[in-house]
């Protein structure tokens, strides 16, 4: 038991790298493209919002697939770590996207004007004023964003990176074991992911103090 | 090899063949995260033990992905002698991880029903079955609607996990064509656009709902 609890704990790098690796993907996607869906409109909004929602909407795995395989075709090889954190990062960073509008969206329009009024140009009452205000509000859902990213890692397991969930397969095929493999494998996620779910209702409680009910995970 | 325009043309009639049984996977796994999500917010709302129990199981469902759900039960279920077939396990799998989310759908929407709605229940000595059933159900139905309806674009965009179980939706035909040709681009963009234009039209049919659910709730 201890044995295969350890085991899969080897792949915990693996998991923890496309998760820090795809954070580099997700976070400058979500603020940019966020923030360019709120400040554009016409046509050049729908070219942002066509970004996003290829990312957004798209299935993960298939988004993850289709990219492993059809970028060769292509001619552009990257390892199969690059392709992940590019993949699960940006369609992480799809959903935070929508979080940093619709922080930005849901400040009072006294905020810009009291800005303005203060001589301000717009990047800086964006950057001074707007942004922070907005990003604080919407931190619980960046918790919950981020468990999702964690989760989501799981699938790496099937472009051969050997995290968690490659190695309980691995030992599944030497080992026959299911019940024990397979649940410490939930075990392994859940003690990864919970506490940072505990974070997030801390935040929660913290930022919204009004609304009684945590969302959490 | 480039990309083959007209292969990936010869390979969408067999992938929007296999349409039928991700839409079945979807609809299936929603109304079996539903009716498990509500059951587990109910057993919660009860409290007590089984409450307490249900609530550590909601965040742990929500703590883990759901590949490895689909893993536990694909592998778990025969060693105890239950053999079920892979589109079934895919489904079970699907409606047990989506209830711990659908679970906060309900309490979200039971929460915002009045509380002299149950009030008036317990004067009028309705029976707590009688009270969620006549009471409690019909009015956050319509609160759940909006949300729900998300989970099921949810739903569907998880669909092509099943193909990791061996299940023919379109993401496995995809697969399937792509084993038999040694050629992945094509059939895995076809499959791409197809899972795309798929969440893209659910979602929009999902947000008309809505609206409309908007704007009677104001009359």
């Amino acid at each position: 038991m201890l044995e295969i609890w350890l085991g899969i704990l080897q792949g915990l790098g693996i998991t923890a790298k496309v998760t820090a690796y795809g954070l580099v993907f997700a976070v400058p996607f979500a603020l940019v493209f966020g923030v360019a869906q709120f400040l554009t409109t016409g046509l050049t909004r729908f070219l942002v919002t066509a970004v996003i929602e290829f990312w957004r909407s798209s299935a993960v795995v298939v988004l993850l697939f289709f990219f492993y395989y059809v970028l060769p075709v292509m001619g552009i090889t990257l390892s199969a770590l690059t392709v992940s954190a590019l993949v699960l990062g940006l369609n992480t960073g799809g959903y935070a996207s929508q979080a940093v509008r619709a922080g930005l969206q849901s400040l009072p329009a006294g905020q810009r004007e009291a800005g303005m009024a203060l001589g301000l140009s717009r990047p800086a009452i964006l950057l001074l004023i707007e942004l922070p205000q907005a990003l604080v509000a919407m931190s619980p859902t960046f918790v919950n964003n981020l468990i999702q990213l964690v989760k989501a890692t799981s699938l790496v397991s099937l472009v051969t990176l050997t995290d968690m969930t490659f190695r309980a397969k691995e030992i599944a095929q030497t080992d026959y074991d299911p019940v024990a493999i397979y649940s410490a494998l939930l075990l392994a996620f859940f003690v990864v992911c919970y506490p940072i779910a505990l974070a997030g209702r801390w935040l929660e409680a913290r930022v919204n103090p009004e609304s009684g009910t945590p969302r959490g995970i | 090899m480039g990309f083959n325009f007209d292969f990936a043309l010869s390979t969408v009639p067999t992938i929007i063949g296999a349409i039928g049984t991700t839409l079945l996977a979807t609809v299936l796994s929603c109304l079996g995260a539903s009716a498990l999500g509500f059951t587990f917010e109910m057993i919660r709302r009860g409290g007590g033990a089984p409450g307490l129990a249900v609530r550590f199981l909601i965040d742990f469902v929500r703590s883990t992905p759901v590949l490895a759900w689909l893993y536990f039960l694909y592998f778990v279920l025969p060693f105890y002698g239950i053999r079920l077939g892979a589109m079934t396990v895919g489904i079970l799998g699907l409606s047990l991880y989506y209830s711990g989310y659908l679970a906060e759908v309900f309490k979200a929407g039971i929460d915002a029903i009045p509380k002299g709605q149950q009030e008036a229940a317990r004067a009028l000595s309705l029976s707590r079955r009688d009270t969620v059933v006549f009471v409690i159900a019909p009015q956050m139905l319509r609160n759940v609607a909006a949300p729900l309806g998300n989970y099921l674009v949810s739903i569907l965009k998880a669909t092509p996990y099943l193909a990791i179980l061996a299940v023919p939706e379109m993401l496995g035909r995809a697969f399937d064509i792509a084993s038999e040709t040694y050629r992945y681009a094509e059939p895995l963009t076809v499959a791409g656009i197809l899972f795309l234009a798929l969440a893209l039209m659910l979602a929009y049919g999902v947000k008309r709902i809505e609206q409309r659910l908007l704007a009677s709730g104001r009359r």
